[in-house]
């Protein structure tokens, strides 16, 4: 093997370099995302580190702290990089120098990324070996494994084995047994090779992950209402001109309450130490998660454990900022305050959207009664002298509230109102999004067809004990499309955009995001079943009318038989005079006040 | 809207309840319950058009209307809920006095088969107090059916027309029969029937005895008067206990399901009207 320096001395070519190839991901996350900020809580400083395969380039800023080594495969992203890093390598993993040892390896985008279509194939388990062999005694190895049947390749229109893209040039399914398909035999993959498991973290939506929580308490807190939020949040982000066969966001849920929500993870990205372990960090460091949901740009944040339960923690780079982004001056209804969360403890409990749903689908009223008094006692709570409510209590709705013994608190408290808005508007506003999502979503409820999305809010509002009026509900609407241009960075256009979409939202349609065909065709079947009950109710009326007319008919001819009558005759004659004087005497009053009457000035 | 809406002055009630004053009621999207009922809220026989909402009183019902094919099926509670909440003072207890009575009618097209006289024993036998009998329009009219329970010596009244294809319909049907029901310590009848309930949620002590006095062409779908007895044991006797005559009124007539005024002005479609107001 001949190394070659590249014009960029940085650059090395030991062999089976791509040079027509570009990994780098077109969609990146700000800062990296949650893998770059585990990364970097992961190497110390002064560490040597190895980015095996292709990363998001923030990768490298996160990590200015250690000495960073890429190997890629593809020549133009080493070129991209290499202003960014100590050495780059171009090749397949053959072209790792033998003897050369590293603290951490990270291969975040898994191991096929990592070699090239160049030269001899290694396989997975080749590639781990090679890395694994890589890292020093007590190194740490970040691995990303894509779960076969993960929940991306349940939503997903393409079945797995009929990929056309370029990256495709072999297909590694859950058939080849030479890759792991499941934590369990990756864990005994990683031993295999010397490794031993200290962490794995599921990675949702996708390969892209914005959320990582930790496996073990996936399994564990399967009704924690973080971890319903997070998925939840994580995976209803998705690109609305994408197609999924099905909700991806509803799914992870219930995986989560089936205690699935690790196993059917769309990957894993797994902490590996080379045996002895305990030299660079222990487990016990990491967090539950890191989360990053929100506008572009938005921050990760992390959950930590502690004594006290779980905690909210705002890494360093997301808090560099030091104050929110002025949020008076962008005239936004909505903005962020991350520092408001640094510490604060995540409040335990169910989330109301699910409470909510649940009830809604069991057709429990009296069910749905309590949780919806329960939240309107709370805004009452947090309201001020003038019934408003100010910060992130005006903004709280069913998906950033957990419920616990029947005492509600906010998960999230860091989104808040730049200015305080009447209570009866932020309880419109919560129900509002519930009524739209319950509707459009295709779930059951206890409600009749007949309501629209603003007449099942103020029904909603009704079981709350509040008689919400249309004109109120009109004022939630407008405050929830300010508030979501907020939170998605839209501008003022957007907004106009948005608001006019939420005030045409109609129960017969399929809900925001995603095409899904699940939901596109309960929909459809909605629409149905409304054009059937229209259809009965014309025939009903039709009938209806036929037989009134019918009644009518019969009314007149009793009417003109009593007309032709020798007795009506009679009367009629006798009334006639009565008649004809009462209607000159009307006159003659009237001629009176006329005369009588003071004379209209002309205008 | 359909005529069995007009039944018993049941959408004059609702339509003032939500705020739309005493004037005629305007069309409800949907069918109300109009009795108490051991099908499905609908009253059998009545044409409906399919998949129409049916409002209906409590949430048992609701689940049976379902398993027998219904769609659109809502609980809103019992009209009668909705007057008590515009009514809710429950006079003295010292003010009332004695027992109503309510000999099971059937509607117009049905026949009764039973003893009147037999049950009037029966009545004096048990009932300690005066006794007022309330008989359904047309027995009060039948002048040797009325004259019966006036020989007995009970006071014989009658609620009101409850109309037929909107005609005639008496829109203070239930407001005479919640006073009526006020004035008495008991209500009592040979069936289970709505007016029990009505009694129970106005106060009074119920108690349901004597001859059924079983209809000639009672439809049995539903399992007919050997159902009721059968699922509702607690509620026939003399003397029944009355906090579970409470609980069980409370679910039959769905007082907790009682909307708010703007929630079911939403749910009868009565939010966005396009009709114009039709007072007469």
């Amino acid at each position: 093997m001949t190394t070659e320096t590249a014009p960029a001395d940085r650059i090395e070519l030991p062999g089976g370099e791509m040079l027509t190839w570009s990994d780098l991901p077109e969609k990146r996350l700000a800062d990296g995302g949650p893998l770059a900020a585990l990364a970097a809580r992961i190497a110390p400083p002064g560490s040597r580190v190895l980015l095996a395969g292709p990363h998001d380039p923030a990768l490298l800023d996160r990590l200015a702290h250690a000495e960073v080594t890429c190997l890629l495969r593809s020549y133009p992203d080493a070129v991209a990089l290499a202003d960014r890093t100590a050495r780059v390598l171009v090749g397949g993993p053959a072209g790792l120098p033998d003897g050369e040892l590293f603290d951490v390896v990270v291969a975040g985008a898994g191991l096929a990324a990592v070699e090239s279509v160049e030269g001899a194939r290694l396989g997975w388990d080749g590639v781990l070996a090679r890395l694994a062999g890589a890292l020093r005694p007590g190194g740490a190895l970040l691995l990303r494994v894509d779960n076969p049947l993960g929940l991306g390749r349940l939503v997903d229109t393409t079945p797995w084995y009929a990929r056309r893209d370029d990256a495709a040039w072999t297909i590694s399914g859950v058939l080849d047994a030479g890759h792991p398909a499941n934590r369990a035999q990756l864990d005994d993959r990683l031993a295999a090779a010397g490794l031993e498991p200290a962490a794995c973290f599921a990675a949702y939506p996708d390969a892209g992950a914005t959320v990582l929580v930790d496996a073990g308490a996936l399994e564990r807190r399967t009704t924690s209402g973080l971890l319903d939020a997070v998925l939840h949040g994580a995976c209803a982000g998705r690109d609305p001109r994408e197609s999924v066969l099905q909700d991806p966001a509803r799914l992870a849920v219930d995986a989560l309450y089936a205690g699935q929500a690790a196993a059917l993870a769309p990957g894993w990205l797994a902490l590996a130490r080379r045996a002895p372990a305990g030299v660079t960090g222990t487990p016990e460091d990491l967090p539950v998660a890191l989360v990053q949901t929100g506008p572009p740009g938005a921050e990760v944040v992390e959950i930590v454990d502690g004594p006290q339960g779980w905690r909210w923690r705002v890494t360093a780079s997301a808090d560099r900022g030091g104050s929110p982004t002025a949020p008076f001056a962008s005239r936004e209804l909505a903005y962020r305050d991350l520092a408001a969360l640094d510490g604060q403890p995540v409040p335990p409990g169910r989330l109301l959207r699910t409470l909510l749903l649940d009830a809604a689908v069991r057709r429990d009223l009296d069910a749905l009664r309590g949780l919806l008094r329960g939240y309107a006692d709370w805004l009452a709570g947090q309201a001020d002298a003038d019934d408003r409510l100010a910060d992130a209590a005006a903004l709280a709705g069913a998906d950033n509230l957990v419920v616990a013994d029947g005492r509600y608190a906010l998960l999230d408290a860091s989104w808040r109102a730049t200015e305080p808005i009447a209570r009866d508007v932020v309880l419109a506003r919560g129900l509002w999004r519930f009524a739209a999502a319950l509707l459009t979503g295709g779930y059951a409820h206890p409600w009749p067809s007949t309501l629209d999305v603003a007449g099942l809010t103020v029904v909603l509002g009704g079981l709350a004990g509040h008689d919400l009026d249309r004109a109120t509900v009109s004022a939630a609407v407008e405050t929830e499309a300010a508030v979501t241009a907020a939170v998605r960075g839209l501008d003022a256009e957007g907004r106009v955009t948005l608001a006019t979409e939420l005030r045409a939202v109609e129960p017969t349609d399929p809900p925001a995001g995603p095409r899904s065909y699940q939901q596109l065709h309960e929909a459809w079947l909605r629409q149905r079943e409304e054009l059937s009950r229209l259809a009965a109710l014309q025939k009903w009326t039709d009938e209806l009318l036929t037989s009134r007319e019918r009644a009518l008919r019969r009314a007149e001819a009793t009417i003109n038989l009593l007309s032709g009558s020798l007795s009506y005759r009679v009367g009629r004659l006798a009334v006639t005079p009565a008649r004809l004087a009462k209607r000159g005497a009307r006159a003659a009053k009237r001629r009176a006040r006329d005369v009588l009457a003071p004379k209209k000035e002309q205008p | 809207m359909h005529h069995a809406n007009h039944f018993y002055g049941h959408a004059h009630v609702l339509a003032r309840y939500a705020g739309l004053g005493e004037g005629h009621p305007p069309r409800i999207n949907g069918y109300v319950q109009h009795g108490w009922n051991i099908g499905d809220g609908l009253a059998p026989g009545h044409p409906y058009a399919d998949r129409t909402p049916s409002l209906l009183w409590s949430e048992q019902t609701r689940r049976r209307a379902w398993s027998v094919g219904r769609r659109n099926v809502v609980v809103i509670g019992a009209p009668f809920v909705y007057l008590l909440a515009m009514r809710p003072q429950d006079p003295p207890e010292s003010e009332r006095e004695g027992t109503i009575w309510y000999p099971f009618h059937g509607w117009e097209g049905q026949h009764v088969r039973g003893d009147h006289k037999e049950l009037i024993a029966r009545i004096r036998d048990t009932e300690p107090g005066p006794v007022t009998v309330c008989l359904y329009w047309h027995e009060y009219g039948m002048r040797k059916v009325r004259r019966l329970y006036e020989n007995a010596g009970f006071r014989v009244i009658c609620h009101g027309y409850r109309g037929h294809w909107w005609k005639d319909t008496d829109p203070h049907f239930l407001d005479k029969q919640l006073t009526e029901l006020r004035r008495h310590k008991r209500v009592a009848s040979n069936r289970l029937t709505s007016a029990i309930f009505y009694g129970i949620a106005a106060g009074c002590e119920p108690a349901v005895y004597g001859d059924p006095m079983v209809l000639a062409n009672e439809d049995p779908t539903f399992g007919g008067t050997a159902r009721v007895r059968r699922q509702w044991p607690e509620l026939h006797g003399e003397s029944v206990d009355l906090p579970t005559a409470v609980a069980l009124a409370r679910a039959e007539l769905g007082t907790d399901h009682r909307c708010t005024p703007a929630e079911l002005r939403e749910l009868l479609g009565w939010a966005n009207r396009q009709e114009g107001r039709v007072d007469h």
